[in-house]
C-alpha cells in the first residue's frame, strides 16, 4: 500500500470571478512521477501553483478547499514553510544571473540568511549537482557565473538549486518546453533518478512526454480533473471520452 | 513617374541627409565651445595650492577653493544619504504595485516634482528648515538637493526593476524566501547597475545646482565641516566670485568652473563604465 | 532515450525466452514421437499453457511500448516484427502440442518402414533446425543466417509434396498401415506449416534489421 504524500479535496482556484480550477480531488503517492496534462487554459498550471502557494501572490487570486501535505493542510501553514518543503522548477531556466554556479546551488540557504559551515556548503553543492548529472561538467567552473551554460544545463542547475533544499515534493511547470530535444532528453532521464528521493509533479503540454516519464497521469479539461490513472492505462485505454479525444488529437 | 521627378526626389533625399549631419554636428559645437573656453580660462589657475587653500581676503593674491570643494562633497554626500534610500524604496514600491491608489499618487508627485524649478525648491527649504532652525545650514542645502534627486532615482529604479523578468522573483519566492529578502537579496542586486546609474545621474544633476543653495547653505568663506552651519559649495562660489569686481576672485571662479565641469564629465563617464560592466543581460 | 531502450531490451529477452520454450516443445514432441513416450507428450501438452501466456504478455507489452513511447525507425520495425514473430511462435507451439496429443492418443508406434519411406525424421530435424536458426539470427541480429532459413524450407516442401505419392505407393503393398499413414500425413502437413512459420519469422527479422519486405517475393532475387 503506497503512502499518499499530497492530497486535494474539493479544491478550487479562481482569478477574481474567473473560476479556473474546479473541485479537484486527487491523491498523489510518494516517490512517484505524476504528469498533469491538458490543453491550454485547462487550469493545470494554476493548480500546480496552488500546491506551493504561488497562486495567491497574484492580485485577485483566490482558492479554497483542502490541500494536504503528509496530512497537514498547506493553507494552514506559513507559505514560506510550504515552499521549503515543496520546490518548483519553471518553464524558462532562471538561475540567478548575478551569482556564480556554486552560489546558485546554495542560493536557498545563502539568500535566506541560513549560515552553514563551508564543509557543509561544499557537500550540498557537490551532492545536488551530482544528483542532476551536472557535477562533472561544472566542477571546475563553480565560481563562474552560469551564463556560459546551455539551456539544458541551466535548467539542471535550477533543479539542483531546488534539490539542495531537500524538499519532499518537486513541482515542474513545463520544464522542458523551452529546451531543445537533446536537453529535453537529459532532463527527462533525470526525472527517473529523482524519483527515488522525491515526489515529482510535472505539468506538461507535451503528451508524449507525459507518456514517457510518468507513473500516473492526470488529465485536466476546462478546469476539471477529468481522469487520473496509471499512465499505461491512460494511454492504451482511457476511461473518459474527453481523455481519448485529447490524446488522439481529435479536439475540434 | 518620369526621370526628372525621380531625380528631384533623390536630390531632396540627399539634401535632407546632409541637413541631418549638419544639425547633428551643430549640437556638438556648443559643447566643444564651452569646454574649450573654460579649459582655456581655467587650466592656468589650477595647481595644488588652488585645491587646498581657502580664498584669501580681497587684495591678497593666491588662495584657493578648498572650502568649496569640501563643502560640495559634504553637501552632496548628505543629500545622497537622504535621497538614495527613500528613492530606491519608492522605486521598488512603484515597480511592485502598478495599480494601487498610493502608486498613482506617488507617480504623479514624482513627475510634478521633476518639473518644479530649483529655486522654488530652495525657497521651500528656506521656509521649512532655515527659518525654524534660525540659520543657514549645510543640512538644509542637502535637504533641498535631496528633493531634487528623488524623482530621478525613483524613476530609474522603477524602470530598471520593471525590466527584470518576473521569473527572477518567482525563482526566489519558490525557494521559500520572504518578500523583503527577495527584494534586497535578489531584485536589487540584479538591478544594481541601473539603480546605480540613476543615482550617479542624479548626483551629476545636483552637482551644479546653485539656486537651491542660495537660501539654504548660503556659502561660507571659511572651511567648515559643521552640518548645522552655512557651508560653501562650488556653484555658490562661482556665482558669487564670477560677478565680483576683483580679478583674484574672478580667477578662482574660472578655476572652480573647470573643476566642476571635469567633475560632472568624469561622473558621467564613470556611470557609463559601471553600467556596462555590471549590467546583467537577460 | 534510456527508458525506451530498457523496455525494448526486456521485450527482446521475453521473446527469446518464449522462443527457447517453443524450441524445446518442438524437440520434446519429436523425442516423444520417436520413442513413443506418452509421459513426455503429456508434458508438452501441459506446457502449451505457458506458451499461450507468453504470447499474451508479449502482445500487451508491445501495446504499452507503442502507447507510451511512440517509437520510430528501427524501434518501430522491431516492435512490428516482434508482434508477428510472437504469433508465429505461438502457432508453432500449437503444432507441437498437436503432435504431442497424437502420441498420447496413438495405440501403437509408427512402423520403421513408413518412417523411412516418408523421410519424416529428417524433415522434423530440419524443421527444428530452422526454428533454432531463426532464434540465433534474432539474438545475434544476423541477416545472413536468417536468409539461410529460406533454402531449408525447400526441403520441407519437397518432402510434403512427395508424401502423397510415397504413401499411395506404400499403401498399395501394405494396406494395413492405412490408419497410421493418415496420421503420418497429418503430421507431415503440420511440419510443413512449421517450416512456413519459421520462414515468416525469418522475413520479419530481415524486415526489422534491413527494412526490406521479403513477403510474397521471390526469395532468390
Amino acid at each position: 500500500m503506497e503512502s499518499t504524500i499530497l492530497k486535494s479535496r474539493n479544491f478550487n482556484a479562481s482569478f477574481g470571478t474567473n473560476h479556473v480550477v474546479k473541485n479537484v480531488n486527487i491523491d498523489i503517492p510518494r516517490n512517484h512521477i505524476i504528469a498533469v496534462m491538458g490543453p491550454s487554459g485547462c487550469g493545470k498550471t494554476t493548480y500546480l501553483r496552488c500546491i506551493n502557494r504561488m497562486h495567491e501572490l497574484i492580485p485577485g487570486a483566490t482558492s479554497n478547499g483542502e490541500m494536504d501535505l503528509n496530512g497537514e493542510d498547506i493553507y494552514q501553514m506559513h507559505p514560506i514553510f510550504v515552499r521549503l518543503k515543496i520546490g518548483m522548477v519553471f518553464q524558462r531556466p532562471n538561475p540567478f544571473p548575478n551569482l556564480s554556479i556554486y552560489d546558485n546551488v546554495i542560493a536557498g540557504y545563502k539568500l535566506n540568511g541560513i549560515k552553514l559551515p563551508k564543509a557543509e556548503r561544499d557537500r550540498i553543492v557537490e551532492q545536488s549537482l551530482t544528483k542532476v548529472a551536472l557535477w562533472k561538467e561544472v566542477k571546475d567552473s563553480l565560481t563562474k557565473k552560469g551564463s556560459f551554460l546551455s539551456g539544458g544545463q541551466q535548467q539542471r542547475l535550477c533543479i539542483a538549486r531546488t534539490v539542495a533544499m531537500e524538499p519532499e515534493v518537486i513541482l515542474f511547470d513545463e520544464p522542458t518546453s523551452a529546451l531543445d530535444p537533446i536537453s529535453t532528453s537529459t532532463v527527462e532521464e533525470l526525472f527517473h533518478e529523482l524519483k527515488a528521493n522525491y515526489t515529482l509533479i510535472i505539468v506538461t503540454h507535451n503528451m508524449q512526454q507525459a507518456a514517457r516519464v510518468s507513473d500516473k497521469t492526470a488529465f485536466f479539461f476546462l478546469g476539471e480533473l477529468v481522469e487520473y490513472d496509471e499512465t499505461k492505462t491512460m494511454f492504451t485505454n482511457p476511461k473518459d471520452n474527453r481523455t481519448q479525444n485529447y490524446i488522439t488529437g481529435r479536439f475540434s | 513617374m518620369n526621370i526628372d521627378s525621380v531625380k528631384f526626389r533623390l536630390g531632396k533625399s540627399s539634401g535632407f541627409q546632409v541637413l541631418i549631419y549638419v544639425l547633428a554636428f551643430a549640437c556638438v559645437i556648443p559643447l566643444l565651445f564651452i569646454l574649450g573656453f573654460i579649459i582655456k580660462a581655467g587650466v592656468t589657475k589650477i595647481n595644488w595650492h588652488f585645491l587646498v587653500n581657502i580664498p584669501k581676503p580681497v587684495g591678497e593674491s593666491g588662495g584657493g577653493i578648498a572650502n568649496a570643494l569640501v563643502g560640495s562633497i559634504i553637501i552632496i554626500l548628505v543629500a545622497s544619504v537622504i535621497a538614495v534610500p527613500i528613492g530606491i524604496m519608492a522605486g521598488v514600491y512603484l515597480s511592485e504595485n502598478k495599480k494601487s491608489r498610493l502608486a498613482y499618487w506617488c507617480r504623479l508627485s514624482t513627475d510634478i516634482l521633476q518639473g518644479v524649478p530649483s529655486i522654488v525648491i530652495g525657497i521651500v527649504a528656506y521656509f521649512w528648515l532655515v527659518k525654524p532652525l534660525r540659520g543657514f545650514s549645510a543640512l538644509s542645502g542637502s535637504a533641498a538637493l535631496a528633493i531634487m534627486m528623488l524623482p530621478i532615482i525613483i524613476r530609474s529604479t522603477e524602470e530598471t526593476l520593471k525590466l527584470l523578468p518576473a521569473s527572477l522573483k518567482e525563482a526566489a519566492l519558490a525557494l521559500g524566501m520572504p518578500f523583503h529578502r527577495v527584494i534586497f537579496k535578489v531584485i536589487i542586486p540584479v538591478g544594481i547597475s541601473g539603480i546605480l546609474s540613476g543615482i550617479m545621474l542624479s548626483i551629476a544633476r545636483i552637482t551644479g545646482e546653485t539656486a537651491p543653495l542660495l537660501f539654504t547653505a548660503f556659502g561660507n568663506p571659511y572651511l567648515s565641516f559643521k552640518l548645522t552651519k552655512p557651508m560653501q559649495s562650488l556653484p555658490l562660489l562661482i556665482f558669487n566670485y564670477a560677478t565680483s569686481p576683483y580679478d583674484d576672485w574672478k580667477n578662482l571662479a574660472w578655476g572652480a568652473s573647470l573643476i566642476l565641469l571635469l567633475w560632472v564629465l568624469f561622473l558621467n563617464i564613470f556611470t557609463k563604465i559601471i553600467t556596462r560592466k555590471w549590467k546583467v543581460q537577460f | 532515450m534510456a527508458q525506451l531502450e530498457t523496455e525494448l531490451q526486456l521485450l527482446k529477452t521475453e521473446v527469446i525466452n518464449m522462443w527457447t520454450l517453443v524450441n524445446s516443445q518442438l524437440s520434446k514432441a519429436r523425442t516423444a514421437f520417436l520413442n513413443f513416450d506418452k509421459d513426455l507428450a503429456r508434458e508438452v501438452v501441459l506446457k502449451e499453457k505457458r506458451v499461450n501466456g507468453s504470447e499474451l504478455k508479449i502482445d500487451r507489452d508491445c501495446e504499452n511500448i507503442f502507447a507510451l513511447f511512440c517509437p520510430v525507425a528501427i524501434d518501430l520495425r522491431f516492435l512490428l516484427a516482434v508482434l508477428k514473430i510472437n504469433s508465429n511462435l505461438e502457432r508453432i507451439g500449437d503444432i507441437a502440442e498437436g503432435i504431442g496429443k497424437y502420441v498420447i492418443d496413438a495405440e501403437t508406434p509408427f512402423t520403421e518402414e513408413l518412417l523411412r519411406v516418408t523421410r519424416i525424421l529428417p524433415m522434423y530435424e530440419e524443421a527444428v533446425h530452422m526454428l533454432e536458426d531463426t532464434q540465433s539470427a534474432f539474438e545475434t541480429e544476423d541477416t545472413v543466417l536468417a536468409r539461410s532459413v529460406f533454402k531449408k524450407d525447400d526441403f520441407l516442401d519437397s518432402v510434403n509434396k512427395a508424401s502423397n505419392k510415397v504413401l499411395e505407393t506404400h499403401l498399395a503393398h501394405h494396406p494395413e498401415d492405412t490408419a497410421q499413414a493418415l496420421w503420418l500425413l497429418s503430421i507431415i502437413r503440420r511440419l510443413e506449416r512449421v517450416g512456413d512459420q519459421a520462414k515468416n519469422v525469418a522475413e520479419e527479422i530481415i524486415f526489422y534489421l534491413e527494412a526490406k519486405v521479403l513477403k510474397h517475393k521471390n526469395k532468390f532475387a
